[in-house]
């Protein structure tokens, strides 16, 4: 099948926003237990997305917000799309069919690097060497901006996309260095800002 | 007189900034990996659009280090996004030189300057050996990722990324 991969312009925000609902059920839905506690599935369909109360009240932005943190003369990330021709639109009318979303970083080690924040592909168009092809782009990217490196993250129940990563040639952190990802967020960060004592 | 002062990271602060870097690297065993050079650094966070972020915590003259610094700490940060939740603050290196530790120099500063920019949270990564960085931050309302919903961080080195580049 036929496909492009190109930078996203501000038009495409509609579509990354679908697919961004979308492809983030999974993730946090199914990380501690397995399986989702409103349908008992691991995946979710674009369908079953509205039945999850749970998850469009964890989804703090809107489309607009997607716009102009994305599309604005100091973007926060950046992003790329993969389309298909006409003929092979989604039975739903899509021709937008995956994205990847990823901004700049740095290593007080090594110096520019490139995180990938999302990456997806509708599952109706997998296996055609999408996914790849947008992570590729990232590559060719960062790699134009001077950088020499590319972070993401995996959660370490995906066990297909781990291996897929692995065959490319990347290396886990957190097992090879015992890293682990901490995040502070809502009233812990705006209590840490105002330096509340603690024991 | 304050025992020390927070400000933005100037261009003529490369020079401590890489040698804290080190300083820190050298702590966490790490020292060998640093291949950062100042021109690197220069060009990196005070061009056109900088890739990231300093504070610098500076002492007065009377209060030097045994090693004659008046610069004993610094913070190096930049934005990312998340987006379900929006704008965050990625705290890359956050280190007090040993003299110094115990005034409390620069939490307050980032976590200020992360509620000032409207981010939603902050992230960075710890060594899963540093147990009391990791309990500072978890008295303070942070949670480990990494455990709780089984996050790994992964890493692509750039001979890898010419590969699937060129693809």
């Amino acid at each position: 099948m036929d496909y492009t991969i190109r930078v996203a312009t501000l038009e495409d925000c509609k579509d990354i926003y679908r697919m961004i609902m979308v492809s983030r059920c999974g993730d946090r839905r199914v990380a501690q237990g397995g399986t989702c506690s409103v349908c008992a599935r691991r995946t979710h369909g674009h369908s079953e997305l509205a039945k999850h109360e749970k998850v469009s009240d964890q989804v703090k932005i809107a489309q607009r917000d997607l716009e102009q943190d994305g599309f604005s003369k100091n973007p926060f990330f950046q992003s790329i799309i993969a389309e298909v021709p006409e003929q092979h639109r989604s039975k739903d009318g899509h021709s937008k069919v995956g994205y990847a979303l990823y901004f700049f970083a740095y290593s007080s080690w090594k110096g520019r690097s490139v995180y990938m924040e999302d990456l997806y592909v509708m599952p109706e168009y997998r296996g055609k060497g999408i996914g790849k092809a947008l992570m590729s782009k990232i590559a060719q990217l960062g790699l134009a901006a001077g950088c020499n490196q590319l972070n993401f993250a995996v959660l370490n129940w995906n066990k297909e996309s781990m291996d897929f990563y692995l065959s490319q040639g990347c290396w886990d952190v957190t097992t090879g260095l015992d890293y682990h990802c901490m995040r502070c967020e809502g009233p812990a960060l705006e209590a840490l800002a105002r330096g509340d004592p603690k024991n | 007189m304050a025992n020390f002062i927070l400000r933005k990271a100037e261009p003529r602060d490369v020079p401590d900034i890489l040698r804290l870097i080190k300083e820190l690297a050298k702590f966490e065993e790490m020292e060998e990996q640093v291949v950062l050079t100042e021109t690197e650094l220069l060009q990196d966070g005070f061009g056109e659009q900088p890739f990231y972020h300093c504070i610098m915590a500076e002492v007065p003259e009377d209060r030097r280090s045994s090693d004659g610094h008046t610069v004993v700490g610094f913070a190096m940060y930049y934005f990312t996004y998340d987006p379900w939740i929006g704008k965050m603050l990625y705290l890359e290196d956050f280190y007090v030189m040993k003299e110094y530790r115990g005034m409390a120099v620069h939490t307050q500063y980032i976590h200020s300057t992360a509620v000032k920019s409207r981010c939603s949270g902050m992230h960075f990564i710890v060594a899963e050996w540093n147990k009391p960085s990791i309990d500072f931050y978890k008295r303070r309302g942070a949670s480990d990722l990494s455990h709780e919903e089984g996050w790994r961080l992964f890493e692509i080195d750039k001979e890898y990324l010419l590969k699937m580049s060129a693809k």
